[in-house]
């Protein structure tokens, strides 16, 4: 009898613990189904931020260890962006600085021995701007190469690039930006000041007809005059070549590109510093949609654009939005069912291509094909007031029924009394708003005409329309990852009430 | 005011209270409605005027009947547009409720960590479709990441389906053997699987090093997507191949979102009737067909009608792609009437408009008949 029972409870601890094991392997397999599902959703976008880092986002196959996040190459970055520009931040090459780059060549027995050719090439970016000839350091730099030591077959050799001052003055060291030259050379002072610039030796005298306007330089100012020490660079691009059998094994960065069987080696540049090696193609975002005349960048004036439009929407959202769903929710008259089912409601279900005529002819007469223009045509979203008016519908009327007899009119009521307890409804709403306005790509599109006006998302699909084209996706991906990190930060900050928002209106509606 | 109103009968100050609500009301609405009735009602009118006459944008429109609809419909471009906005919204709305119906039943789950997952997950629905569509072109190029990843499958091949062949056999010696004594093993229990996967793994690694299995030597795979290919039914182009990629993006983009929605009609559904399920003794599957989706039908009804109205507009993808794929291979209904609106010269902007109001009325009636025939009585 005692051992049934006895039999009996340890089968049942048995199947206890056979149950319990289930529950863990389930847990397990869930994270499992997890994790998979967020390397799908989160892995594009990591892939691309990692990409728009490389110098050669289409590499196949793609790497995910690369020189530019490994600690190694990025302090080599910083290093000779100290020696050419005296910053390791944004690296450079400036008069009077010297640079030393190492390079590896294996030559076996039955190879040639000579040591690499070593040149400077000339950089031209590509760009939505006419941007003016740019001079190139390859034009003033000097390249000596040496062989420093040898191992077995490799040989190390330096190459120095170094860039001598034009002038032989010294004194203070000022930064300048040339301007339209008459029978003198002229640059304009950071303070804005225009003055003449001397060029004083047979060096200086013979670039003179080289230098274009807009043109960083460097002056050295001495005696009142200001001397020429040379026009400033961001990028030394440099090229190695080796002896067919030979080959470069190692260098100080790796290669940008390799080309003709590995025998030759391209550096887009020696003098990177952590932004022009790392963040390469997103200070290129910025720097070639530069307008060299007015200093201002195309890219940033999209991202201004969007911020504006962004804002502005947000701003006449709280505002009109929560008074017209208040009017909805609370305010019995004629005519409510009519403006909820045909304002509101219809007015969603309506695609925008049906508006689109009339409202750029509009718009276009008004001459508003601006962001004010953009700005009117979604002036008082119909979401947003549907959201605010079922949030109204929500709130005890007790309150403004108190307010009632105190004696406020219903605008008093309104404001006082409701706008400031609408803080959740009304977070969720600018969110939206937000999102809806800075993702927003057809209206700009169509409203918008003028490169300078553009919003992020039409900026981008213009960028893609010039870069896309010759495979340059560097630039894409680091406008692409740029122009997404402001939504992403919304909503690391305001996530509860991104996820508020969808249900709610999804289980009320 | 004054013609069947039921104030009218009523005391003065009664009366000219009402009067009184009807003007502040009228005034709080006054910016929603101004702004919607010239950008929106005005603009609707417009539209349907110039859809009945021969206006280019540059002269003065006089009216020429249904023309303009006619030569929208032999317009080779506009069918290939309709069919393939048709097409396009009806894949990714059934794909997008699918997918997001599951992950949302994967997700309701109370395990540590749920709130990262959740996070997690979200990130393509916040971001702009330019910046997506952008990344998947770049993922999407003859020797971009997807070929990239289809070549690493192909070259894995023998060890993946090795692996998937001991999994399988191993578990059902295992759950037979559990069977034989008396526990009530179902065929994927979660435990057996862990401890199935775990051998298939060891034998896998033990027959790779041993050599005789190895990865295949593969040519990488080089499929170009955005060109002119076509999944055809007989004769009839149906669904381009730079669609389904495109397809797959919004899907991709817009399960998150979704999904939340499903989630929270998960969460007021009542436990109780998972109990009831489970006294009944309902598989996983039959409860999620028989409890989880009928309840789930108004939030399914909102899914769908979001999905609908939402793909049917698809523009901004084609936009972005632009040059990069063949034009008949994405045009829609929305970048049909884009396009025709902002044609070099004089633009058949008449042809436009009967093509946005085409659209429209789609849209319409495909609310209307999903509001119609597929609402459950309970949900209204």
């Amino acid at each position: 009898m005692t051992a049934i029972q006895a039999e009996r409870r340890a089968a049942a601890s048995n199947h206890d613990a056979w149950l319990s094991r289930r529950r863990w392997a389930r847990a397990g397999w869930l994270y499992v189904f997890m994790l998979v599902m967020s390397f799908f959703f989160l892995g594009p976008f990591l892939m691309g931020l990692l990409s728009s880092m490389k110098d050669n986002p289409n590499e196949y196959p793609p790497k995910v260890i690369i020189p530019q996040l490994t600690a190694q190459y990025v302090s080599r970055a910083y290093n000779l962006g100290v020696q050419g520009g005296n910053s390791g931040w944004n690296g450079g090459l400036t008069p009077g600085r010297e640079v030393t780059f190492d390079v590896s060549v294996r030559s076996p027995a039955d190879a040639p021995k000579d040591a690499p050719v070593v040149s400077l090439f000339p950089y031209q970016p590509v760009s939505l701007v006419a941007i003016a000839k740019q001079a190139q350091a390859k034009d003033y730099a000097k390249l000596s190469t040496v062989q420093v030591s040898q191992s077995g077959e490799t040989k190390v050799y330096r190459t120095t690039v170094s860039y001598p001052s034009l002038t032989a003055q010294t004194g203070e060291v000022i930064r300048a930006k040339l301007v339209t030259p008459d029978s003198d050379v002229k640059a304009q002072l950071p303070g804005g000041e225009i003055v003449k610039v001397t060029l004083d030796t047979p060096a200086a005298q013979a670039k003179q007809y080289e230098l274009s306007e807009t043109q960083r330089v460097e002056l050295v100012k001495a005696g009142g005059n200001y001397y020429l020490r040379g026009p400033l660079f961001e990028r030394t691009p440099m090229q190695v070549d080796v002896q067919r059998g030979q080959s470069i094994v190692n260098s100080t960065l790796p290669p940008s590109d390799k080309q003709n069987f590995d025998r030759s080696f391209a550096f887009r540049n020696v003098t990177p510093g952590i932004l022009g090696y790392t963040f390469n193609n997103y200070r290129r975002a910025f720097n070639e949609t530069m307008d060299p005349k007015s200093g201002r960048s195309l890219f940033f004036s999209w991202v201004l654009n969007s911020f504006l439009y962004a804002f502005l929407r947000v701003a006449a959202a709280v505002v009109f939005c929560s008074l017209a769903g208040y009017a909805l929710a609370r305010f019995d008259f004629p005519g409510k069912n009519l403006i909820f089912l045909g304002a509101v409601l219809f007015v969603q279900m309506v695609p925008s291509q049906v508006n689109l005529v009339s409202n750029y002819v509009l718009l276009k007469d008004l001459h508003l094909l601006n962001i004010w223009g953009l700005w009117l045509n979604g002036f008082v979203a119909a979401g947003g007031v549907f959201l605010m008016k079922q949030f109204f519908e929500g709130m005890p009327k007790e309150l403004e029924e108190s307010a009632s007899i105190d004696g406020a009119g219903p605008f008093t009521t309104f404001w006082k009394v409701m706008l400031p307890q609408a803080g959740p409804a009304l977070i969720a709403l600018a969110i939206t708003q937000f999102q809806g306005a800075w993702n927003d790509f057809f209206w700009p599109l169509v409203l918008l005409r003028q490169n300078t006006d553009f919003t992020l998302t039409v900026g981008l699909s213009s960028f893609s329309q010039l870069y896309g084209g010759q495979g340059d996706y560097g630039l894409i991906l680091a406008g692409a990852i740029l122009s997404a990190i402001p939504v992403i930060i919304v909503f690391i900050i305001f996530q509860r009430y991104f996820v508020d928002t969808g249900s709610d209106s999804a289980v009320k509606g | 005011m004054t013609i069947t109103n039921p104030t009218a009968k009523r005391p003065k100050a009664a009366r000219s209270k009402q009067s009184q609500t009807t003007t502040t009301a009228l005034l709080f609405l006054a910016p929603f409605l101004i702004t919607t009735l010239i950008f929106f009602f005005y603009a609707f009118a417009r539209a349907i005027y110039y859809s009945f006459t021969d206006f280019n944008l540059f002269n003065t429109p006089k009216l020429i009947g249904i023309k303009p609809y006619m030569d929208v419909l032999a317009d080779p471009s506009f069918r290939r547009a309709l069919a393939n906005s048709l097409i396009f919204a009806i894949v990714t709305t059934t794909l997008q409720t699918v997918f997001s119906l599951l992950m949302a039943v994967a997700l309701n789950n109370k395990i540590r960590g749920m709130a990262f997952f959740r996070s997690a997950w979200y990130m393509p629905s916040i971001t702009s479709s330019v910046v997506i569509t952008l990344i998947f072109l770049w993922l999407f190029q003859r020797r971009g990441i997807a070929n990239y990843l289809i070549t690493q499958w192909q070259a894995y091949q023998p060890l993946i389906l090795t692996f998937l062949g001991v999994l399988i056999v191993v578990q059902i010696a295992q759950v037979l053997w559990e069977r034989s004594r008396k526990l009530p093993a179902g065929w994927i229990d979660p435990a057996l699987a862990a401890v199935s996967a775990l051998i298939a793994l060891v034998v896998v690694f033990i027959l790779n090093s041993t050599g005789i299995i190895g990865l295949r030597e593969v040519a990488p795979y080089d499929y170009q997507y955005f060109a002119d290919k076509w999944i055809s039914i007989g004769n009839v182009r149906v669904l381009s191949i730079p669609l389904l990629v495109i397809i797959i993006q919004n899907t991709f983009t817009t399960v998150p979102t979704l999904m939340l929605f499903f989630l929270a009609g998960l969460q007021s559904i009542p436990g109780s009737l998972y109990e009831a399920a489970d006294i009944d003794g309902a598989t996983p599957y039959q409860k999620l067909m028989n409890v989880t989706v009928p309840m789930l039908r108004p939030v399914t009804f909102y899914v769908v009608t979001v999905g609908l109205i939402g793909t049917m507009q698809m523009f901004d993808q084609v936009a972005v792609i632009g040059s990069a794929a063949p034009q008949d291979t994405l045009i829609t209904l929305a970048f049909y009437v884009y396009t025709n609106t902002f044609k070099n010269g004089a633009a058949p902007v008449n042809m436009a408009s009967a093509a946005a109001i085409v659209l429209a009325l789609i849209i319409l009636s495909m609310v209307f008949v999903q509001r119609k025939f597929f609402v459950a009585p309970e949900a209204n």
